[in-house]
């Protein structure tokens, strides 16, 4: 064997975390094979660790990524699968399958970032869709536990906010970086005010924190922040007096979260059941396969962090937060490296995305704040929910892909004896 | 640009804020509340887990087995029926009607969660089912049933024995009580709610006991508190209504009066009119201020033992309401425990020390788990003010209305108390006391609902369980 090929085997950290990675989930899965010996418990302790494989180290051999964001994004993910497939078999296969189509769309979300300079032609078509796809269940929706903001087509059901998501952030980082403030806090109030009306107020906190960050990155105004809470208390006041119905139900959950025992049966039953789920946990976790957490309305959705610290602990929970928190500073970084504003403030609007989509979720399991349906990034289950995290994380990687080619394009510049500026 | 980027950073550290409440948070909230949701009634993670594994014993202090699994893996309480029943609100039962009992709060030690690796794999290996640890309460079992007769027949009511210096909680007994071995549906369906523990879960008007933390405020805020003379005339007009002693009719034109007083005389015969006007001069808030240093609203998150909340009212009441809180009355509430943790504070100047029923956990093989330290939970008052309330809970016993409680040659302290329920006929009949002597350092609180006056009523049974207590060795 040659020198280069020794230099090439070395463990580095990232390939060293990668392969820990792969380590954790092959015995999870077998893990569950000696506890069913059924042949799917096998071959996803095989499938899953390449698919990890490919996902952190196979990409960064297509262009320039950045590892260590892959490697997160794929534990997550496969996090994801493994819990789901623990609880239902048949949904950690599709989660499986979506996996592995999320993946493709984050390479497509990637190589769109990389080499389309500019959205200005589109971005008119993209927030036009944006607040028709919103608007669509309005007309067609079908409803599902209290909130009218799904669709269903050919048998298959989805939120059509969770693809708008991703022209909201390239629709909006661009319209900031033309510096049309006022205008694109508008563009964000219609989309909140949408997904208000159809009881999808996780989602709708969501889009409005992710707004009032980006006006905020963009501006440096506090004022602007406050304008858009203080707009929000407003929309809420009158919400109140057009729709009272709706108003009262909204603030049951407040008092749902105020004090779910008083209830648990009836109202609180589903984070009194997520409580207990996380003290049967305890620190350690009562181990993969020994919990019973599927009692829990939406275990495998809203509900899945509670549990990830059922059967793995409160430890392994609080890795997990800070696994997101890493993915944020990342994206944070990215953004920060940047050379244009519009990149920038797109890097950034992911970052918060991920970000305060975790708060709100996490948040709401743990009685931090009142509950909202919404998904846990990379984990729950559904595939339009992991399709359009992994899309985000590909724009990421298409902007740090950009750094990392604007950098390459100074140090030639260099050579050839031009400055950088 | 380079001023977006600095507002990006500043976004960042305000989004690495929101993971550390996150963190912060879960991490808080499940290490303190963690025991208390676990032994909810609705985990049924520990309900499923019963069939696999032996449920650990139950012992009360000396040892005596007060539940255990037998042979069939049936639970089996107490052989003698008295016993059972004194107990039962603190054991619980199999079927969890209790909140709280001991099989459900120390679910986790019973069915084995606390047991190390190595011993669960030694289990697993074994291929035996496993057994849960031992569970060993700071309880008298003989103390609870003895204290259990002493209550009038048919009623119900509540008693609380702990051991002051150490918070060690000797007897916690409410009745109606029942069977756990037989539960009947009559004490399914009885009115009186057999399965309530009266101790601490009733929310009791404290009645004249809480002039206790009337007269500490007084002494903590003013200097001449104890000197200072006041005048009763049986009644007190605040606003165009009165406050009126006990002996004062005012329908039947009977009006009787304690004269002129100090503290010290309006204590020792619980003078209402007194302790109305002593709330007016503090006012609420410092009432409420010294009341909630007893503990009076605070969310009580004692180790093993799950007490209500004491309610000390809420704010912009009206002059009446603040004269008839100053003698425990008014929408005042607390519980028979939380009361005996205030007679406690006194006799162990000022120092509250936190209630634990929970002595001691062991293994299967007979190996020390867990053991329980006394630990401090609040400073309630001065040292100064708990020894001059001390020396006037005394003349309570020696002179006063309490002198039911009086055992000769032992330094006996307490406060009676009556009081008034509306939808009831007599008063509930209250005593709070302790016995002032380093060797014997036992408080006592007692409730008997629709009983009549505290002093003939509560403070005769206090003296019984005290004087049973000195006979016993304790």
């Amino acid at each position: 064997m040659s020198d280069k090929n020794k230099k090439r085997r070395r463990l580095t950290p990232g390939r060293a975390m990668v392969s820990t990675v792969m380590l954790f989930f092959f015995l999870a899965f077998f893990l569950l094979f000696l506890k069913d010996f059924a042949w799917q418990s096998l071959a996803l302790s095989l499938v899953v660790p390449v698919i990890i494989l490919f996902g952190s180290v196979g990409i960064t051999k297509l262009f320039p990524a950045d590892t260590l964001l892959l490697s997160l994004t794929n534990f997550l993910c496969a996090l994801g699968v493994l819990v789901l497939y623990r609880l239902d078999p048949d949904r950690g296969f599709t989660q499986a399958v979506n996996y592995g189509v999320g993946v493709a769309a984050m390479i497509g979300c990637t190589l769109l970032i990389r080499y389309l300079p500019s959205f200005r032609f589109v971005n008119w078509a993209f927030m036009l869709a944006s607040i028709g796809l919103l608007a669509l269940p309005l007309v067609i929706g079908t409803e599902r536990n209290g909130a009218n903001s799904w669709i269903t087509l050919g048998g298959r059901s989805f939120q059509p906010s969770e693809i708008v998501k991703i022209a909201l952030l390239i629709s909006m980082a661009h319209m900031l970086s033309r510096r049309k403030v006022i205008f694109t806090m508008g563009f964000a109030a219609i989309c909140v005010l949408i997904l208000a009306v159809q009881n999808d107020f996780g989602t709708a906190l969501l889009y409005f924190g992710t707004a009032l960050v980006l006006g905020y990155a963009s501006t440096g105004n506090l004022l602007l922040v406050g304008a858009g809470v203080g707009g929000a208390g407003a929309a809420v006041v009158l919400g109140n007096m057009i729709m009272p119905d709706k108003f009262a139900r909204a603030m049951s959950r407040v008092e749902v979260w105020l004090d779910p025992w008083q209830d648990v049966q009836g109202a609180g039953y589903q984070i009194v059941q997520g409580l207990i789920a996380m003290a049967n946990g305890g620190l350690w976790g009562v181990g993969l396969g020994a919990g019973n957490a599927t009692v829990i309305p939406e275990h495998y959705n809203d509900f899945i962090f509670a549990v990830i610290v059922n059967e793995f602990g409160m430890l392994f929970g609080l890795i997990v937060i800070l696994m997101y928190a890493f993915i944020m500073i990342r994206g944070i970084m990215i953004a920060r490296n940047t050379r244009t504003m519009f990149h920038a403030l797109l890097a950034t609007g992911c970052a918060a995305m991920i970000a305060l989509q975790v708060f709100v979720i996490i948040g709401g399991n743990i009685k931090l704040i009142p509950l909202t349906g919404i998904t846990l990034p990379f984990i729950s289950y559904g595939g339009t929910s992991l399709v359009s995290s992994l899309c985000i994380i590909g724009i990421l990687q298409g902007v740090a892909a950009r750094n990392a080619a604007g950098i390459h394009e100074d140090r030639e510049l260099a050579m050839q004896g031009g400055g950088v500026r | 640009m380079k001023q977006v980027k600095n507002n990006i950073k500043r976004v960042c550290i305000f989004l690495c804020a929101l993971f550390a409440l996150l963190a912060v948070y879960g991490g808080y909230s499940i290490t303190v509340n963690g025991n208390r949701w676990f032994s909810s009634g609705s985990n049924t993670f520990v309900r499923n887990k019963k069939k696999d594994v032996i449920a650990g014993s139950i012992l009360d202090r000396n040892g005596q087995v007060l539940a255990q699994n037998d042979a069939e893996n049936n639970r089996i309480y107490h052989a003698d029926a008295a016993v059972r029943r004194a107990m039962v609100h603190v054991v619980g039962d199999s079927q969890g009607n209790v909140n709280n009992g001991a099989e459900s709060f120390m679910a986790s030690a019973l069915y084995g969660f606390q047991m190390s690796m190595p011993e669960r794999i030694a289990f697993f290996f074994q291929g035996q089912k496993r057994v849960g640890d031992t569970v060993q309460l700071t309880l008298d079992s003989r103390l609870s049933a003895y204290a259990s007769t002493l209550f009038p027949s048919g009623k119900a009511g509540a008693m609380v024995v702990m051991n002051y210096k150490t918070g060690e909680v000797l007897a916690e007994i409410s009745l109606p009580q029942y069977d756990p071995q037989q539960i009947t549906a009559q004490a399914k369906s009885d009115p009186k709610k057999p399965f309530y523990n009266r101790a601490v879960q009733g929310l009791y008007a404290p009645g004249s006991t809480f002039k206790i933390v009337t007269a500490a405020s007084a002494l903590e805020n003013f200097t001449d508190a104890a000197t200072r003379a006041y005048q009763c005339s049986g009644l007190l007009q605040v606003g165009e209504r009165y406050v009126t002693d006990a002996g004062t009719d005012m329908a039947a034109g009977k009006i009787t009066s304690h004269g002129q007083l100090t503290l010290l005389r309006a204590f020792q015969v619980s003078c209402n009119n007194t302790f109305a006007q002593i709330a007016l001069n503090l006012g609420d808030q410092k009432l409420k201020k010294t009341a909630e240093n007893f503990g009076f609203n605070d969310n009580f998150l004692f180790r093993d033992v799950v007490v209500e909340n004491s309610q000390y009212p809420a704010q912009n009441r009206t002059e009446r309401e603040i004269a008839w809180t100053g003698v425990g009355q008014s929408e005042l509430t607390a519980t028979p425990l939380h009361m005996c943790m205030v007679a406690a504070a006194v006799a162990n100047e000022g120092v509250m020390m936190e209630p634990y029923t929970v002595l001691r956990t062991l293994s299967f093989s007979g190996s020390l788990r867990t053991q329980a330290e006394p630990r401090v939970y609040r400073t309630a008052m001065q040292p100064q003010t708990a020894l001059t309330l001390k020396s006037y809970m005394r003349t309570v016993v020696t002179s006063g209305t309490g002198t039911g409680a009086n055992i000769p040659g032992v330094q006996v302290c307490g406060k009676t108390g009556s009081a008034e329920v509306d939808t009831q006929e007599n008063t509930n009949a209250w005593f709070v006391g302790f016995i002032d002597e380093e060797a014997h350092p036992y408080a006592v609180s007692i409730v008997v609902e629709d009983a009549g006056g505290g002093g003939s009523v509560a403070a005769p049974m206090a003296r019984q369980v005290f004087q049973w207590m000195l006979n016993n060795g304790y």
